[in-house]
């Protein structure tokens, strides 16, 4: 196997919203993830990513369905398993631009081990959760962010517990980059993919998605009075269109202590919680565990054995 | 003192873990081979780290086969066994490997502390007919003993045994230094030398028979080293650039080795948090254009199901190896066994379409990943290869393996090929997906997916893409099994009795059809490295042979074939049984297949 030549495609044409068509989505009408998939398109465009440099990769869910739907490199892997897939493309060929889709079911609950190891080796990609706070795709089951009460295939009666809190979650696993979104604020979602796209490490981004097949009230998107927006000069920009109806509060991003606080109050905010650009990336440290290592002869490799 | 000549024998030292049993059997193996003399070695390792001492848990042991021919396996039984205790002298008679004139030596320093068990261990021996002599560690050799709180003992043992097998001392001194190593403290030193050297003279003044193993001086370069380690190196020279693992025993030691190795050689190891975590990583790898290979045992194939079935459906090349040990479920950790056979072939949900090599000994573990890498590749569907607990521990002298530096596929050399009995695949195989270019290759943007699509990577729900995908995926398979020539046979290609077998049973099958030989017994034997698919030949060759039965280390009976006779059933429709279907722990013993042989025929 060789590996491609990979020129970034200077003297080609720019990369455009056709370019990276792919195919209609099979997504239900007014679901949340077109939204993403189209802030996500926005960004890649915005930077001139050559679409070959590009691989998507997913678990199972609605959600992980989006790589197919970029024309860039790709894989829908096993539910649960995308960050896995995604360490094995980041470990070999770090001159790739890694994008992980992921549900709250697929992140937080059968792949939650794989999450728990990502963030901490903070390989560089940038970690897309899109929370739809139900398991979708294998139709109306309590995933592990549902609220309390809301009715289920599995749990008719109302869920039965309070949700796991993902902020507060990877904030706790000592994640380096923590942001959230959703996906009706497109300005704020290219401009948080772009923040974490930025960040030397893991960018966990979490992005609130609306259901609107089997959970239309899960966010309200319609008025802004039950979020703020977190503004700081290292932070992410609120949204230009509803800068001045929501919240806004300042909030400096190497705050630890307030991320932590504000993530695990009833109220929803959105922008920058938390970033570390110094924390260690593994990815980073094998390659130069590689680089530093004395050369050997496969020529001789044997020999130690010889008698 | 008189001393015997022996063309093979075989010896045991027992004691418990944590006492240097495994040290001492490398020290013996190294002066054995730097003595000329052909050595087999398996070591019997505890599940746990340092069970209670002077339990039956507690036995850590080296079992040595010395010749003056070539060796391929353990062999049948033990002629002399050494045993720091009573206990664990009692525990390894239960597995009855010895034979009739087998010398025991017991230690009785531990007597006093349980005089009526080391009674009813005598007895046991006397009433086996086992001679026993006693010995007692003499004074001086104690008081060091005290003074470095028993750790040492090993080489005590190690001087008796010396004595017994008339080997050089300077050359066991040496080995015994190159062991302690030059930094170790030289007070120290001093002390464990003047064990080796009282053991020695111990078992002189026994008046014990000594042996003595004559062997020529052997030609060509050979090297000394493990299953294991044989199959990492085997990992560099096939190219593979990155390893991904979770710690399991058997395995581990592979990627302990490659920890260190590989990346002086360009390439990474990744310790995963997981089984799943560990193959999906290699899947990631190997998607984006760099070969990769990851190493379990039983229960970790067992987690690797599901990504298995995805690296068939996505199309994406991938290792597999598993070192198999004793199961089901945690099983015997520190046994051999070989029963993941059928979830080799069989497992991960639906269709499965796959290929499954063995290694049989030390010498195709160094191959075995460049046939791999060559098979997935060009085929783009996984490959497993199985070790198993007695190939990845034995240790053995082997004519240096030729060095191939594989960088591409298509590099792969005849010999490796003629190895396994395949021939060189067709160059235009056809993909489920027509285009199967790598992350960064522009114009060419591609998804993977384990869903179900057309040629054209469109995940579709449609009949006729579905039978398509399921008739390519076999198709590639349905390519090596034309690849694959007739297996290795031993014997006359029409007989009595055709005896086959798979991996590790190799050495004793090979054994037990050259005694039936000279026997006079008309017992064929047929050994098989790639294990699925199954040559197409198979049921000629089958038809020359008036019975065909099987050699396992895996569970069989009347009712319920065991697993290769099972997949042979399946494949030919011969009436084949299981000739030794049995999942002691323990390898397979030349002498008892050709009694089971002599059984078969009458
Ligand atoms: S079920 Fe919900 S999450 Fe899935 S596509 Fe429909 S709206 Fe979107």
């Amino acid at each position: 196997m060789t590996t491609p030549n990979t020129t970034t495609g200077a003297g080609t044409p720019p990369v455009t919203t056709k370019d990276l068509f792919a195919e209609n989505p099979r997504w239900c009408a007014g679901c949340g993830d077109f939204g993403i998939l189209a802030s996500l398109k926005k960004f890649l465009i915005e930077r001139q990513l050559r679409p070959e440099m590009t691989v998507n990769i997913s678990g199972i869910g609605c959600s992980s369905r989006a790589p197919n739907y970029f024309n860039t490199y790709g894989a829908h892997s096993i539910h649960g398993r995308a960050i896995p897939v995604a360490l094995g493309v980041a470990l070999a060929r770090p001159d790739l631009n890694l994008f992980v889709h992921s549900g709250d079911g697929d992140a937080m609950s059968i792949g939650g081990n794989h999450l728990l190891h990502g963030i901490n080796k903070n390989f560089k990609c940038v970690f897309l959760m899109y929370d739809n706070e139900i398991y979708a795709l294998t139709k109306n089951q309590t995933s592990p962010t549902t609220r309390k009460g809301h009715p289920t295939f599995t749990q008719p009666q109302g869920s039965f517990l309070n949700p796991l809190n993902p902020l507060t979650v990877v904030l706790g696993l000592g994640a380096s980059f923590v942001a959230s979104s959703a996906d009706w604020i497109p300005d704020h979602l290219t401009d948080t993919i772009k923040a974490g796209f930025d960040h030397p490490g893991f960018a966990f981004i979490h992005i609130a998605q609306r259901c609107t097949h089997f959970d239309a009230g899960n966010f309200d998107h319609k008025t802004s009075d039950w979020f703020s927006f977190l503004k700081h000069a290292n932070g992410i920009e609120p949204d230009k269109r509803l800068a001045n109806k929501a919240e806004l509060v300042n909030h400096d991003p190497s705050d630890m202590g307030t991320a932590f606080k504000l993530a695990a109050s009833d109220r929803r905010y959105f922008g920058l919680f938390y970033q570390d650009r110094n924390k260690p990336r593994y990815d980073q440290v094998l390659r130069d565990l590689v680089a530093n290592a004395p050369k050997k002869d496969r020529a001789k490799l044997l020999d130690a054995y010889n008698i | 003192m008189s001393v015997e000549k022996r063309s093979v024998t075989r010896f045991e030292l027992l004691m418990d873990a944590g006492f240097g049993a495994q040290k001492a059997g490398d020290i013996l193996l190294a002066a054995f081979v730097a003595m000329g003399e052909y050595v087999y070695v398996e070591p019997m390792i505890p599940a746990e780290i340092s069970p209670p001492i002077r339990t039956p848990f507690a036995l850590s042991g080296i079992i040595i086969r010395l010749a003056d021919f070539d060796i391929t396996n353990i062999g049948n039984d033990t002629d002399l066994i050494l045993a720091s205790h009573e206990v664990v002298l009692d525990r390894r008679l239960n597995d009855r490997e010895y034979n009739k004139k087998c010398t025991i030596l017991l230690d009785t320093g531990d007597r006093e502390k349980s005089p009526a068990t080391y009674d009813a261990v005598l007895k046991r021996c006397a009433d086996e007919g086992l001679a026993v002599t006693l010995f007692d560690i003499d004074a001086p050799s104690k008081e060091i003993l005290g003074e470095i709180s028993g750790k040492g003992r090993n080489l005590f043992y190690l001087g008796m045994l010396s004595y017994i097998y008339s080997m050089d001392e300077a050359i066991v001194k040496d080995e015994i230094e190159n062991a302690l190593g030059k930094k170790f403290n030289p007070e120290l030193k001093t002390k464990n030398i003047s064990l080796y050297h009282n053991g020695y003279q111990l078992a002189k003044g026994l008046g014990l028979v000594r042996y003595k193993v004559e062997a020529s001086p052997r030609q060509g370069e050979k090297i000394l080293i493990d299953g294991n380690t044989s199959l990492s190196m085997g990992i560099i020279d096939a190219g593979f650039k990155l390893f991904s693992g979770y710690p399991i025993t058997p395995a581990s030691s592979v990627m302990h080795n490659l920890a260190r190795e590989l990346p002086s050689y360009g390439g990474c190891v990744h310790q995963a948090e997981d089984e799943i975590a560990a193959i999906g990583v290699a899947i990631g790898a190997y998607y984006s254009g760099v070969p990769a290979i990851t190493a379990t045992s039983g229960p970790g194939l067992s987690l690797k199901q599901e990504f298995i079935g995805y690296a068939q459906s996505a199309e994406i090349p991938l290792v597999v190896i598993d070192v198999q040990r004793g199961g089901p479920s945690t099983g015997m950790p520190t046994k051999t066994e070989q029963s993941d056979l059928t979830p080799a072939v069989f497992g991960s949900h639906g269709d499965h379409t796959k290929v499954v090599i063995s290694v049989s000994n030390v010498i195709d573990c160094f191959y075995a990943p460049h046939l791999a890498r060559y098979l997935t590749e060009k085929l783009r569907v996984p490959v497993i290869i199985m070790s198993d607990f007695q190939t990845a521990n034995s240790y053995k002298v082997i004519t240096k393996p030729k060095i191939v530096n594989m960088n591409n596929v298509d590099e792969i050399p005849d010999f490796i090929l003629e190895r396994f009995h395949i021939r060189r695949l067709p160059d235009n195989i056809e993909m489920v997906r027509l285009n199967q270019s790598l992350p960064g290759t522009p114009g060419q943007m591609r998804r993977v997916t384990g869903l179900n699509t057309n040629a054209q990577g469109q995940i579709t729900t449609s009949s006729a893409s579905s039978q398509r995908g399921h008739q390519v995926r076999n198709e590639k398979v349905h390519h090596v099994r034309r690849a694959l020539t007739t297996p290795e046979l031993f014997g006359p290609a029409a007989n009595d009795i055709l005896v086959v077998g798979w991996g590790s049973t190799r050495g004793a099958l090979e054994e037990a059809i050259g005694l039936a030989e000279k026997q006079g017994i008309k017992a064929s034997g047929m050994h098989l490295r790639v294990v699925y698919p199954l040559p197409l030949s198979l049921k000629d060759v089958f038809a020359k042979y008036k019975k065909i039965v099987t050699v396992e280390v895996a569970y069989g009976d009347g009712l319920k074939p065991s697993p290769l006779a099972l997949l042979l059933r399946s494949e030919t429709l011969a009436d084949i049984k299981p000739l030794i279907a049995e999942a002691t722990g323990r390898p397979v013993r030349p002498k008892v297949i050709l009694e089971r042989i002599k059984e078969a025929l009458q």
